[in-house]
């Protein structure tokens, strides 16, 4: 009886395995490139995006005096902020998402007192008031400002004190 | 003798049409990925160039002034896209732009830039290099916001009999491509005392409170120089939007004067304007169209009026 043995091992056979080799090497290269390209994208993106964020609030802050929000309009006052105003802001639900910032936060700095966050039953005797608070925000800028409230001691007048604004703007929407 | 003819066909090996096939899908792909990137990328210069073009809108808000001008310049001709959202407490005001691509085709607008805190009145889509802005502040009483005007190079407007507040606005704050006398050809025409222009202005007895209407479009009505401008630099359609957004920040803070007054009332400062402030809040958040104006305005005036009068000032 004869016995025929095929032999599977062609040289066209040996070819086609190379190319699928060299094409599986290429797959890898080109991957290897793309994450390269994107993670390098990706990081000047991100760059970018926070250097607007900073841009954002730096020129943000130096407006948010004179915003119809904050703004002491009883008399013409410029980088003034009207306390009595702000700590309602606090309160109010709504505003947190209209200025586009992360944090914004409003502190008396003079006269220097122990630091206490402000509420409408221990104000005016506390030092910050807290408008817009979250875990994640970037390096706040901050600005000088006059803080202005109405005081019912004597018959009444509007007081001054020297206070400070931070903020921390928001990515690109 | 015969001579055998060489029948040998030319032989294209295995080899050679894998390589071809697999070389054009790799070449196939290569191009396309790098037109999708560089598509993605100025996508993204033009979505930065929206964000970057409000933050730089900021300084030109206006504070204590009665108004502000200035000029943006872009390094190429590029296309500014206004939108207005009434979604949301406040609405928004979005900012697309758009540049030429290389091949010097207008791109597709790019992914909008938000502010709720902007209010921009010009015609939908702007196109050019240079850009005119200027800025009003919005009372009512109280100020509710920075209104800015925007004009591009190409847009040119001839005030005719303007009444002197507004000529002064034009001189003061040198106006761009803002005509009160010697009109070029191209401008468009806005008459304050005949009709028949591009915009006719009809004012209540000489002041500056009224109507508006371009040719073939809506009527629209404007009760202070900031609205009149924004009436005369926005289509129908962005000036009724916008109006409503500034009409929902009035309500809001007209809501937070009134917890202002409340508060302030246990401290020796009674303003008696809760009742006034509560139905204007009201008011106000009902406000459609700017035929309301008018009504919502004599509110506002007698609480400025109140206002005024007290010795510890709400605003």
């Amino acid at each position: 009886m004869m016995v025929y043995h095929a032999s599977y091992f062609k040289k066209a056979q040996i070819k086609i395995q190379q190319m699928a080799f060299v094409l599986v090497a290429l797959l890898i290269f080109f991957s290897i490139v793309a994450l390269f390209y994107f993670s390098i994208a990706g990081k000047g993106l991100k760059e970018s995006a926070s250097s607007l964020r900073e841009a954002e609030a730096k020129e943000l802050i130096r407006k948010l005096a004179s915003s119809p929000e904050f703004s002491f309009t009883a008399s013409t006052c410029a980088n003034c902020i009207d306390l009595d105003k702000a700590l309602l802001m606090k309160y109010r639900e709504s505003y947190k998402e209209f200025f586009n910032l992360e944090f914004l936060q409003i502190e008396k700095i003079y006269p220097d007192s122990k630091k206490i966050e402000c509420d409408k039953l221990n104000y005016p005797d506390c030092t910050t008031i807290t408008i817009i608070d979250s875990n994640e925000f970037g390096s706040p800028k901050e600005a000088f400002v006059s803080l202005c409230r109405w005081e019912q001691e004597k018959s009444g007048y509007f007081k001054c004190e020297l206070g400070r604004i931070y903020a921390s703007g928001k990515g690109i929407d | 003798m015969i001579k055998m003819k060489n029948k040998k066909a030319f032989e294209i090996g295995f080899n050679l049409i894998f390589g071809i096939v697999v070389g054009a899908v790799i070449i196939f792909f290569a191009i396309y990925a790098t037109t999708k990137l560089i598509k993605t990328g100025e996508e993204i210069q033009s979505t930065e160039l929206g964000k970057e073009l409000g933050i730089i809108l900021n300084p030109i808000e206006t504070a204590f002034e009665t108004g502000k001008s200035d000029k943006i310049k872009f390094p190429e001709e590029t296309r500014l896209f206004n939108d207005c959202k009434l979604s949301g407490t406040f609405g928004a005001q979005e900012i697309s732009t758009a540049s030429k691509s290389l091949n010097g085709e207008w791109q597709k607008p790019s992914f909008p830039s938000s502010f709720r805190n902007k209010y921009l009145f010009s015609s939908s889509v702007l196109e050019g290099k240079t850009y005119f802005i200027f800025s009003k502040p919005f009372e009512m009483p109280f100020k509710v916001a920075s209104l800015i005007y925007i004009w591009d190079q190409n847009q040119a407007y001839c005030f005719i009999d303007a009444p002197r507040e507004i000529e002064s606005d034009v001189e003061d704050l040198n106006l761009n491509n803002i005509f009160t006398e010697n009109c070029t050809k191209e401008s468009k025409k806005v008459c304050f005392s005949t009709s028949g222009c591009d915009i006719d202005v009809s004012l209540d007895l000489g002041r500056i409170k009224g109507s508006l209407k371009r040719k073939n479009q809506e009527r629209v009505y404007f009760e202070d120089s900031a609205l009149l401008y924004a009436a005369i630099f926005s289509s129908p359609e962005i000036y009724e939007c916008q109006l409503r957004r500034l009409m929902k920040r009035t309500s809001e803070l007209s809501s937070l004067y009134y917890s202002k007054t409340i508060f302030l009332s246990q401290k020796r400062c009674n303003s008696n304007l809760e009742a006034d402030l509560s139905v204007f809040s009201n008011k106000t958040f009902s406000f459609n169209n700017s035929l309301q104006l008018r009504d919502i305005n004599l509110y506002a005036e007698e609480i400025r009026r109140k206002n005024d009068g007290l010795s510890c000032k709400l605003f």
